[in-house]
């Protein structure tokens, strides 16, 4: 073992108790253990059929700091000078103290060594470990050295017969008391503050009265000997069983050492069923039962204690999570909840079948909420059921509950429960913040793309204004014209009534460009609609006519008449269009205006995605911001804040489609939309990642495929 | 679209030249209107070329600011160039001072904000030939024979 390893261990827990504290109840204790060993022992070799001075020093060493140990031996070695002297004389009582303190150094070495930490006996690793070290190894170093002192004083002719005593009364007392007494130091501190319940006192009590009779049953009464001893001495096993799964390790170790001392007292009165040989033969058959008995009836208490452990531990878990959680079995029985679904059981607000408690019947409670007409209840069911079938090994579903009069979502899971009887847990969680959290987002994304629409429309103001002006201008000439018309005498009506037709045709133009102005401007709800590829990419080259011609630019659409309608926000998709064609009319500020051509081509697929295309014969994009150009803030126009191409994406991507650029062989660029094609009847949420994912193949499908321009 | 030229009492001939049919339409009606005597044209190009197969030159020529292909002001830059002096009047929904300056730089003696009614086109149109009646405005212009003003 290096230097730091027993450092460690040597200074692995605080003591529990204060030196002087400790010597002042170590003393007495270690006196009387010492007393009642010099009681038990063999007369001619000095070793004892119980020897509990061994259990009171290891105790004491194992909740002691190292360096206050020897008090502790020193307190011991006076106790057994006190018991043995002048019986003794003081060689004897000196190898044998060496002897007890080797023996418990062991057990206390190895015990760190081995459990790291205060020892336990609650698991059954634990409880292999405390054998090994204090039942098995520190037992025979004790027996080795206490043989040789009863050899080296004469006391026994042999090696192997007082080796053999002092090993087991030693294996003896380290299975019985020092459990015990580990135990109740270790736990000393716990119980002066745990306040212990009526029913366990009533308990403890029936059971100290169960064990009180039946060991007096086994071992006192004067006749127990004389009939069926073989079957008495099972009379106490179903008690301490009852101790070791009801009050642990701790509990079980005092029950063995009440019935370990019954029945040496009754081998010592000539009661009991060890009379029947050699008084050693005796001892050892006494010695052979409790260590047999002890054994097993430690491992229950172990298994139970770790169970217990663990049911706890799962228990603190359930209670500590802020999710609903109900575990059902195959039927659907509500098997076990937890605090938080117990506490939202108790609000009457919530549905029937939220109302579960342990023992009600969930799928019958979600039954009758769907017989009522509660849809919610109604997926529930079909989802529950389909886990319990086996069918799915999870469901899950989210939806919206009015509690309290606030409107609150919730996730709701089902998970199979993998084992033989089968059954589900259902986890209910609050997911109104995350929603909200989500809903605020889309807001924001909204109000940005709305604040670029607006943007792009003051970049189009000058356009605008001629646009509306065409019109008004035609109006207004065509209205004086008819004020001197009707001047005349005689007055030209058919004239006058071809120019009322003008007025009232360019009335009906100028309000269409309000209105698309307005349908741009204003902030509305986003809206799944169909949109019309061709009059989508109408309307945009309109809103944009007065800037081209401003330009002099020459714009070309084609749009092939087999081409699907897509499914979005018509003003949106007008927004991307709108961006789009700027773009390109910007890029082409320094080409020879007989050369500014712009060109808009959609194609679509056989599985109708719809690709949008505008071709400029500009300056191109430089190479490094080919693959940033999406990205928010990179623009190659000198005023540009890059915000557009950014929405954009942003836009298009929310509609399930993908955008890229590409520069042209022949000069300009080529900015590629990639609408998604939407099963008609089917129902797809507008702004879901998940539509982007299912389709991403599809979409990179159709993006190989080039798409001819004949306007090149 | 009235293509008629002067008869009896010898009427203004007006040219108007815009890529927009319904303002070329609702121009000539109210040019009508008002007397004068108008002619369409949809673009610089078809102006020149009538000019080019020997078409009267008009007394003045009301020009769109916004055209594609030739603008207004390329318009008149051309006609500078072949030393063709005319009364223009230009019309245009930009009202910014950056544009009329351009305009009047050029030799533009009118600049008219659309919508315009009868009153201002007349009075605009009026104003026109008078400055070019006056004598040039610009050194660089070289007199030409104009028809005589009424």
């Amino acid at each position: 073992m290096s230097q730091e390893r027993t450092s460690a261990i040597l200074e692995a827990d605080p003591p529990a108790f204060p030196l002087a504290q400790a010597l002042l109840l170590f003393a007495p204790i270690s006196l009387l253990c010492n007393a009642v060993g010099s009681l038990l022992q063999y007369p001619e070799i000095g070793s004892a059929v119980l020897f509990p001075p061994y259990a009171a020093l290891t105790a004491a060493l194992l909740v002691s700091a190292p360096r206050n140990w020897i008090w502790f031996i020193l307190a011991d070695a006076v106790a057994l000078l006190v018991t043995s002297w002048p019986r003794w004389d003081l060689s004897w009582v000196l190898l044998a103290d060496v002897a007890n303190v080797a023996r418990a150094l062991t057990a206390v070495l190895l015990l760190r060594w081995l459990l790291k930490g205060p020892p336990r006996l609650d698991s059954v690793r634990a409880l292999v470990l405390f054998v090994i070290s204090a039942v098995l190894i520190a037992p025979a170093v004790g027996a080795t050295l206490g043989a040789a002192n009863v050899v080296l004083h004469g006391a026994s002719a042999t090696y192997w017969h007082p080796w053999s005593t002092w090993f087991m009364s030693n294996a003896l007392t380290g299975l019985t008391i020092l459990p015990a007494f580990i135990l109740a130091v270790g736990s000393g501190a716990r119980w002066r503050r745990r306040r212990v319940s009526r029913q366990r006192v009533v308990e403890v009590l029936l059971l100290a009265g169960a064990l009180g009779v039946t060991t007096a049953v086994a071992f006192l009464l004067p006749s127990a000997g004389r009939w069926h001893p073989a079957l008495l001495l099972y009379a106490p096993l179903p008690v301490l069983i009852w101790v070791a799964l009801r009050f642990g390790p701790g509990g079980a170790s005092l029950a063995l050492t009440a019935v370990t001392f019954a029945a040496i007292w009754g081998a010592d009165r000539g009661t009991g069923p060890f009379l029947a040989a050699s008084p050693d033969g005796n001892v050892l058959l006494l010695q052979l039962f409790v260590l047999l008995t002890t054994l097993p009836v430690l491992c229950i208490a172990a298994v139970s204690s770790a169970r217990r452990s663990v049911a706890h531990l799962h228990h603190a878990l359930l209670a500590s999570l802020q999710d609903h959680v109900a575990i059902l079995d195959s039927r659907g029985i509500v098997l076990g909840v937890n605090a938080s679904w117990r506490r939202r059981a108790d609000t009457s607000k919530v549905a029937l079948f939220h109302r579960t408690r342990v023992g009600d019947d969930y799928v019958g409670a979600c039954r009758t909420g769907a017989e009522q007409g509660d849809t919610t209840a109604a997926r529930v069911l079909a989802g529950i059921t389909s886990v319990l079938g086996r069918d799915h090994r999870r469901f899950e579903m989210e939806y919206e509950d009015s509690c309290d009069g606030r409107r609150e979502w919730y996730a709701l899971g089902v998970d199979a429960l993998e084992r033989s009887g089968g059954g589900a847990i259902v986890t209910l969680a609050n997911i109104t913040a995350r929603r909200q959290a989500l809903i605020e987002i889309e807001e924001q994304r909204y109000q940005l793309s709305h604040l670029a629409r607006v943007a792009a429309l003051g970049q189009l103001s000058g356009a605008l204004a001629h646009e509306l002006n065409q019109p008004l201008a035609s109006i207004c000439s065509n209205a004086e014209a008819a004020r001197h018309l009707l001047k005349r005498q005689p007055a030209d009506l058919g004239e006058v009534d071809a120019i009322l037709r003008d007025i009232v045709s360019q009335d009906q133009r100028a309000a269409q460009v309000i209105r698309r102005l307005r349908a741009l401007l204003k902030r509305g709800e986003t809206r799944l609609q169909t949109v019309d590829m061709t009059e989508l990419v109408n309307e945009a080259l309109e809103l944009a006519h007065g800037e081209l011609i401003a330009r002099a630019i020459t714009a070309t659409a084609v749009v092939p008449p087999e081409v699907p309608p897509v499914s979005g926000d018509r003003v949106q998709l007008q927004q991307v269009l709108l961006n789009l064609i700027l773009n390109a009319c910007e890029a082409m500020d320094s080409t020879a205006p007989p050369d500014r051509r712009l060109c808009l081509v959609v194609a679509s697929d056989a599985r109708n995605n719809v690709q949008l295309s505008i071709r400029d014969c500009g300056t191109g994009i430089p190479p490094a911001l080919i693959d940033r150009l999406f990205e928010p803030f990179v623009t190659t126009k000198p005023e540009g804040l890059g915000l557009g191409l950014s929405i954009s994406r942003t836009i298009v991507a929310a509609h399930g489609g993908r955008m890229w650029a590409e520069n042209n062989a022949g000069g300009g660029a080529t900015v590629h939309c990639l609408l998604a094609s939407v099963p008609a009847g089917s129902e797809r949420a507008p702004f879901s990642s998940s539509a982007v994912d299912d389709r991403a193949l599809a979409l990179s499908r159709l993006a190989e495929r080039t798409p001819s321009f004949p306007c090149q | 679209m009235s293509r008629e030229t002067g008869t009896a009492a010898r009427r203004i001939a007006v040219a108007v030249v815009d890529d927009e049919e319904v303002i070329r339409v609702s121009l000539c009606r109210l040019c009508e209107a008002l007397g004068l005597s108008p002619t369409a044209y949809a673009s610089g190009q078809e102006f020149i070329e009538s000019l080019d197969q020997g078409v009267p030159r008009p007394d003045c020529l009301l020009l769109d600011a916004h055209m594609p292909h030739m603008t207004g002001l390329e318009l008149q830059q051309h006609l500078v160039g072949r030393g063709v002096r005319l009364s223009i009047v230009v019309y245009s929904a930009d009202d910014a001072p950056e544009a009329r300056a351009r305009f009047f730089a050029a030799g533009v003696a009118e600049y008219l904000r659309k919508p315009a009614g009868s009153d201002e086109l007349l009075g605009a149109i009026q104003r026109a030939m008078a400055a070019t009646a006056s004598g040039p405005q610009n050194p660089q212009l070289q007199t030409s024979p104009r028809p005589t003003v009424t």
